[in-house]
């Protein structure tokens, strides 16, 4: 599948003091892009991309960040 | 005769001067000499022999508005030295508001500061609409100077209707509408507006701020200009292109209407090594166009706090604990209880008997509070066991109650952060204090802007450091008459040991309404704390009974 | 007045703007679904909050890729 894809997902400190995913997507020009996921948005993402953890997301397309949240 | 005489004195007065000797005469709230040697008489002398007396310090972004209404000394902010706090950050403040609006407002309040009913419901009484009723509630009641920004999420209820403000674009007849109602604000003292791009409400619904278009924060920004007053914004996190665009909009209303700005917080991270360096390169730019957009960069590092109860992303490398910690409660229990599984986790955090990934975690809260601020190395060994299993079994004997703090996980490397805070470009602010109060403390950033930076790291000589939280903010901010130790200003003084300056390690406290809990920190190395002319704390007597706090624009 | 170096280019959205009317704003002259396609992949930050994918009057649009990064990192003092 074309286009964007996950580079790096890592867990920083967040605003509230909880943990929080920060997903880096590479774009095809090279550029990179960075998403900031909760633990329950975490969550479905690792599932959507049938992942166990944060390094499984390595090379996932980006259209898997679309559907995090329950629309 | 002189109310005060401070003696003997190291005086950094906030300008960033070179430090001096002599001492400081105190009369009718204000400074009335500084400098010299003062003969006196005087109602009340303080020997500074050995230390420095400095403006009082300005922390310039709180979310102390509730608590102000029942602990007039903002505890303990104002034993930290902090003689103004700015108020009404990130778009919410307890005024202008109807009525109506109120239990709105307070859920917002709770989902995005992490306040407690209590220190709402019944904890003062609430009796002001408009902003000119809101400072009057203040005037008299406060022991430590208030400067309110008007928040812009209550502004848009104010004259949208609380659904309306969560729903869409505001029409011209209601852009006109919020400008006479922001004038209004301005002219009994707000000091500026506030606004978020980010915060949620109770609903995790977007709060009313973010439906404002440009076109609406740029009508606002122009009442700003009428009287030359900050606009605040909390940008999104964890994103550098999108903080550009926000500094570059800043910049456009800056330039447009003559107003100062600034955004917080800006925060380094391992996760994103690029992106303070990123963001000041543009802020530099705007600045040498004649734009004020002023980054906020707190001074203390940020930790991550978890329980077991949920599967904090803090296990998320370690992928039989982040499987186990998803389970569902029941199954969660069982698990972390068989012998087999525990050792598997035991294993897998400790791979070849390494005891490092969790032997730093510190037990941040417990029904034992024998364990509380201590590590799990510690721990560990006087139970004869590993941290993991400590992490295991403390969390089962108090069914995963246990709060657990991960420290320094971002913003956390000195050799960065102290030239950082050093950069002329930066304000020191972003503290939050008074806010996430049941998730981490919020004092003592002043405290650790002393221990860390100026004595520790040697990043900022001392006047610089107190430039930094005193003269420097309140230029920035336009708060008159403070911030400076100059004969015929407001008399805000603390007076501190600089060796031993600092914060004191967090812990829980149960000092809200209703003995609900907050994490807190004591200060260190402070000796006296005096707002306009008036004794308010000393390390001997602690807090007196005084109130000479004031709305620092009205 | 100083020049400003280029940065990632942006919109905000005007009142009632939904995702095709902005791809025709941003992108003009692209088939609709392409350009809204592109756009999505350019502001994954509007997909990971809530409500997901809807604009708010707020809201940074950028209207192209990320750019390439050059330069390295050179400290965060002045």
């Amino acid at each position: 599948m074309p286009g964007p894809v996950i580079d790096d997902a890592r867990v920083a400190p967040g605003h509230d003091g909880e943990a929080v995913l920060v997903v880096q997507v590479r774009h095809e020009n090279g550029g990179v892009d960075s998403v900031t996921l909760d633990a329950d948005c975490a969550r479905r993402l690792l599932e959507n991309c049938d992942a166990q953890v944060a390094s499984d997301l390595r090379g996932k397309p980006w259209q898997h960040l679309l559907d995090v949240l329950p629309r | 005769m002189l109310d005060i005489l401070i003696r003997n004195g190291r005086i950094v007065d906030g300008t960033g001067l070179p430090a001096f000797h002599g001492d400081i005469g105190i009369q009718g709230g204000r400074l009335a000499r500084v400098g010299g040697q003062l003969t006196g008489p005087a109602r009340h002398e303080i020997d500074a022999c050995g230390q420095v007396v400095a403006p009082g310090f300005i922390d310039p972004h709180t979310h102390f508005d509730a608590q102000l209404m029942w602990d007039a000394q903002a505890r303990p902010a104002l034993e930290h030295g902090v003689t103004t706090v700015v108020n009404g950050n990130c778009s919410l403040s307890l005024a202008p508001l109807r009525a109506e609006h109120r239990p709105k407002l307070v859920s917002m309040f709770q989902q995005i500061e992490e306040m407690p009913d209590a220190a709402f419901d019944g904890a003062f009484a609430w009796e002001w609409e408009s902003f000119a009723d809101y400072v009057a509630a203040l005037r008299g009641r406060v022991a430590l100077n208030v400067a309110p920004l008007a928040g812009h999420s209550p502004l848009r209820m104010w004259v949208m209707g609380g659904a309306e403000a969560q729903k869409r674009a505001a029409t011209p007849d209601e852009i006109r509408a919020m400008q006479d109602l922001l004038r209004d604000c301005l002219e009994a003292g707000a000091v500026g507006l506030s606004t978020s791009y980010v915060d949620m409400d109770e609903n995790l619904f977007p709060v009313p701020s973010r439906f404002a278009h440009f076109e609406e924060i740029d009508a606002l920004a122009a009442v700003l200009g009428e009287y030359g007053r900050m606009l605040q914004v909390v940008p999104e996190f964890y994103n550098t292109d999108i903080t550009l665009a926000r500094v570059d909009q800043l910049a456009e209303l800056s330039l447009r209407h003559g107003i100062p700005t600034t955004f917080s917080p800006l925060f380094d991270s391992a996760v994103m090594p690029e992106n303070v360096s990123r963001v000041l390169d543009r802020v530099g730019e705007q600045f040498q166009r004649g734009a004020r957009v002023w980054p906020q960069v707190q001074t203390r590092p940020i930790d991550i706090s978890f329980n077991l109860e949920v599967a904090s992303l803090f296990f998320i490398a370690l992928p039989a604990w982040y499987l186990t910690l998803r389970m569902p409660r029941d199954r969660k229990l069982a698990a972390l209880g068989d012998p087999g599984t525990r050792q598997g986790l035991i294993d897998a955090a400790e791979p070849g008997g390494d005891t490092q990934r969790f032997a730093h975690l510190r037990v941040r809260d417990s029904r034992d509070a024998s364990l509380i601020g201590r590590n799990l190395g510690e721990i560990a060994k006087e139970r004869s066991t590993t941290p993991a299993a400590a992490l295991i079994d403390l969390s089962l004997d108090e069914d995963l109650g246990v709060h657990f703090l991960s420290a320094n996980m971002g913003h956390e490397d000195p050799s960065r952060i102290g030239p950082l805070i050093a950069n002329d470009l930066v304000h020191v602010g972003a503290s939050d204090a008074g806010a996430h109060i049941q998730s981490f403390a919020t004092y003592g950033d002043t405290g650790y802007l002393f221990s860390e930076f100026v004595r520790k790291g040697h990043h900022l000589s001392l006047e610089h450091a107190v430039r930094k939280i005193t003269g420097e903010t309140a230029q920035i901010w336009g708060i008159p008459d403070r911030g400076l130790l100059r004969s015929g200003m407001a008399a805000d003084v603390v007076v501190f040991d600089p060796e031993t300056i600092a914060r004191g390690d967090e812990r829980p406290a149960h000092d809200m309404p209703e003995n609900g809990m907050r994490y807190v920190r004591e200060a260190r190395g402070v000796d006296t704390v005096i707002v306009n002319g008036e004794l308010t704390w000393s390390a001997k007597g602690g807090y007196t009974d005084a109130r000479p706090g004031v709305v620092a624009n009205a | 007045m100083s020049e400003l170096t280029e940065q990632r280019r942006f919109v905000t959205p005007e009142p009632d703007e939904d995702w095709p009317a902005l791809a025709e704003r941003a992108l003009p002259g692209e088939p609709s679904a392409e350009a809204i396609e592109k756009l999505r992949g350019w502001n994954l930050h509007l997909f990971v909050r809530n409500p997901p994918g809807v604009l708010l009057g707020s809201d940074v649009i950028f209207v192209e890729a990320p750019r390439v990064v050059t330069g390295r990192y050179e400290g965060l003092g002045s």
